[in-house]
């Protein structure tokens, strides 16, 4: 392991990123199912999967959409054998081929977890990396319809137990200059892209991309940095570049640099280490082909976002030899590389954050999660994020996953739980219930909640358009773009529906009940919705517009065309269907 | 100290037979697959707090506290499958945080850190004298 792949796939560069070209994906709408890691951490079985597999048909949950069974981290054996996965021996005597089988004959899907680093979160040295062709041949045997891949133990970046010197492949060095054709070009002086980098006492650090597993960064805009100078060439032709850097390994200045010559990469490696961050040293010498004028040199470094996406590829790649059987692939890097940006070229799902909850249940503990917290462990944390990144999603390219569902979990409330669901079903989110099922009977609050066929109707509409939020008492003049973080505010989103209808959200993210009684027009949510609504003409020229209260279920025909939110509850929500009356 | 020579550690302060703890340890789920695999192997910090964890869950069968309180720790969400069982022996006072920085102020866990076995066998100690007074 000496170091990151060649990328010679220029479908895996950052500058093709926005090209979907990678595989021939199918359209799919949001996974629904049962994830064990919620429910049980590491301690879920074959015992209690079955019961969980049990309990999805007693409550007839398959039949809301519910069909993935994910068996998560801590199913394996810690080592493998004769270079294959295989199941933990107590916790899944049967093996896994069994539990697909059983999952199979209840007309369920079956999945499973893995990771692209050398070995699971869990600390089981049974990582997907290197074995990529192997484990992907055992998982179609398996039959699998869904795996889920983490990013702990990885190699090429300091990613969670990784060697947090690992970020010497996610950042370009310190620059200080480059010299090329006999004239020397100050970095300070140079052109810096997007915000991750910044000058600092004559040079530029940062070079790279923001790290996107904790609440800290937006996910709007450009999320890594280059610097550009212009060179100017007399006449066509090869010179000779040095580059004045000093190199570190943290986030922030690392030792990989990647030059291009406008969009031709002509430097994609490790530099000689030097002493310190601050301690600079004139590379060897790196041809450049100019042209005769003006010549972008790009200084950078996207090999962060370029590795991650590089070793889901590689998956993915293993995975077409499935066939016809269909396999969802659920990216699960946390954020970390920003893969709002590239997910959508191998994945069908990418979550935006590291965990919901670190508090995970076990077999007679719900665990706990939160409303509010100051890093990603809540609601509101995920959802903060996950709310301005609805460009990012759709059919044909993939889903915000703001991770899995806490209803069930001890912590929070009915009203925080129903919210949950409603955010999660506006924003197209993945439904994965991770709760003991066993606690749940048909009619009771939870299964009220989870049973929502209005609310999932919004998830699983075939338009596949995640809602915007178009408003928010914060006060944003950009309420679809600008990241807020403050939970006393009360947002509306929109979200438009394959037959025509609006769904109208107001949700009350304040932990005080809010009688503010906001209010917004058709009118605003056409122009905001930018012409994603089916029938804009419908709704424009509606008489009257029918109005169907999604959580109270009252249905009412109203010739108004402004639409209130009326009394919230603290942690609180209205969702509402609007049809247009011609 | 190596995993086995913790359980054994654990097994004589709570007066359980060591033979054939490694089986009842999986089936009363608070040890794992790796306890038994990797026993040879010196324990880290985060598998000594994993397992008295555990034990305190399904041997003991103590209910977890808040987290919260544990959020001083930098490391803490550093570990999506260990912050728990850090924060519940540290904020039990089972093991302790390590302060990385000149003057005091930064604590870690270092969850990927190894003890002593005096530090080992006082985390045991602390464990059981918790238990006792109950």
């Amino acid at each position: 392991m000496t170091g990151p792949s060649p990328i010679d796939d220029k479908r895996l560069r950052f500058d093709n990123f926005g090209d979907n070209d990678l595989f021939s994906k199918k359209p799919r709408l949001p996974a629904m199912g049962w994830n064990s890691w919620n429910a049980f951490g590491s301690g879920n079985t074959e015992e209690l999967t079955k019961a969980m597999i049990m309990k999805i048909k007693e409550l007839e949950l398959d039949k809301l959409g519910y069909t993935y069974v994910v068996l998560d981290d801590g199913c394996y054996r810690p080592g493998r054998v004769n270079g294959h996965l295989q199941a933990d021996d107590v916790k899944f005597p049967s093996g896994f081929k069994a539990m697909a089988d059983l999952v199979h004959t209840q007309g369920l899907k079956f999945g499973m977890y893995n990771d692209i680093g050398t070995k699971l979160c869990s600390g089981a040295e049974v990582g997907i990396y290197g074995f990529e062709k192997t484990d992907c041949e055992d998982y179609i045997k398996w039959e699998i319809d869904f795996i889920k891949v983490d990013n702990c133990y990885y190699m090429w970046d300091n990613a969670t137990f990784a060697n947090p010197e690992n970020a010497k492949y996610s950042y370009a060095p310190n620059i200080k200059s480059i010299a090329v054709g006999g004239r020397i070009y100050d970095a300070a002086e140079a052109v810096i892209t997007g915000t991750r980098a910044s000058v600092k006492d004559g040079y530029v650090t940062s070079i790279g991309t923001f790290d996107g597993t904790a609440p800290d960064h937006s996910p709007s805009g450009l999320r890594s940095s280059e610097l550009i100078f212009d060179v100017e060439a007399a006449e066509d032709g090869m010179e000779d570049m040095h580059v004045t850097y000093a190199t570190g390994a943290e986030e922030g200045v690392g030792q990989w640099l990647q030059i291009a010559a406008e969009d031709n990469i002509i430097f994609d490696s490790l530099l000689p280490a030097t002493g310190s961050p601050e301690d600079f040293e004139t590379s060897q010498s790196i041809p450049v082909n100019l042209k005769k004028g003006i010549n972008k040199i790009r200084i950078m470094n996207h090999r962060r976002q370029e590795n991650t996406l590089h070793s889901y590829t590689e998956i993915r790649r293993e995975l077409e030899n499935a066939g016809d059987r269909d396999i969802v692939f659920s990216i699960c890097e946390w954020g970390k590389t920003q893969p709002q940006n590239w997910g959508h070229k191998v994945g069908d799902s990418w979550r935006i954050l590291n965990d919901i909850t670190f508090q995970v249940g076990s077999d007679g503990d719900h665990g706990t999660a939160s409303w509010e917290s100051d890093y990603t462990t809540s609601i509101t944390s995920q959802y903060n994020k996950a709310v301005i990144m609805d460009k990012y999603a759709g059919l044909g390219k993939g889903w915000n996953d703001p991770d899995m569902l806490v209803i069930g979990m001890n912590g929070i409330d009915m009203t925080m739980y129903l919210s949950h669901m409603a955010m999660w079903c506006m924003m197209n989110s993945p439904l994965m219930l991770g709760l003991d099922l066993r606690r749940v009977n048909k009619g009771d609050d939870i299964y009220n909640i989870i049973s929502n066929k209005e609310l999932i109707a919004l998830d699983q509409d075939p338009l596949g358009v995640q809602a915007k939020r178009i408003f928010s008492t914060a006060g944003s003049s950009e309420p679809d773009k600008e990241y807020i973080r403050d939970n006393k505010r009360i947002d509306i989103l929109a979200k438009p529906l394959a037959n025509g209808d609006i769904a109208l959200g107001f949700f009350n993210l304040d932990q005080v009940i809010r009688d503010d009684d906001i209010s917004t027009d058709i009118d605003t949510i056409l122009k905001a919705l930018d012409n994603k609504a089916v029938s804009t003409d419908a709704l424009k020229k509606a008489a009257s517009f029918m109005v169907k209260d999604l959580i109270t279920g009252v249905v009412y025909e109203t010739p108004e065309r402004t639409f209130n939110s009326g009394t919230l509850a603290a942690c609180g929500c209205k969702v509402i269907r609007i049809s247009p009356v011609t | 100290m190596t995993t086995e020579e913790f359980i054994s550690e654990l097994c004589g302060a709570a007066g359980m037979e060591f033979d054939g703890v490694f089986e009842r340890g999986r089936k009363e789920g608070w040890l794992e697959a790796g306890d038994v695999l990797f026993k040879d192997r010196p324990i880290k910090r985060r598998d000594a707090a994993r397992i008295l964890h555990m034990y305190l869950l399904k041997v003991m069968k103590t209910e977890d506290l808040d987290i919260n309180g544990a959020k001083e720790l930098h490391d803490l969400y550093d570990c999506r499958i260990c912050a728990n069982h850090i924060a519940q022996v540290y904020l039990r006072g089972i093991m302790d945080a390590k302060d990385i920085k000149r003057g005091g102020g930064f604590l870690i866990f270092d969850p990927d850190g190894e003890d002593s076995d005096d530090a080992n066998t006082d985390f045991i100690r602390r464990l059981i004298s918790l238990t006792a007074d109950r």
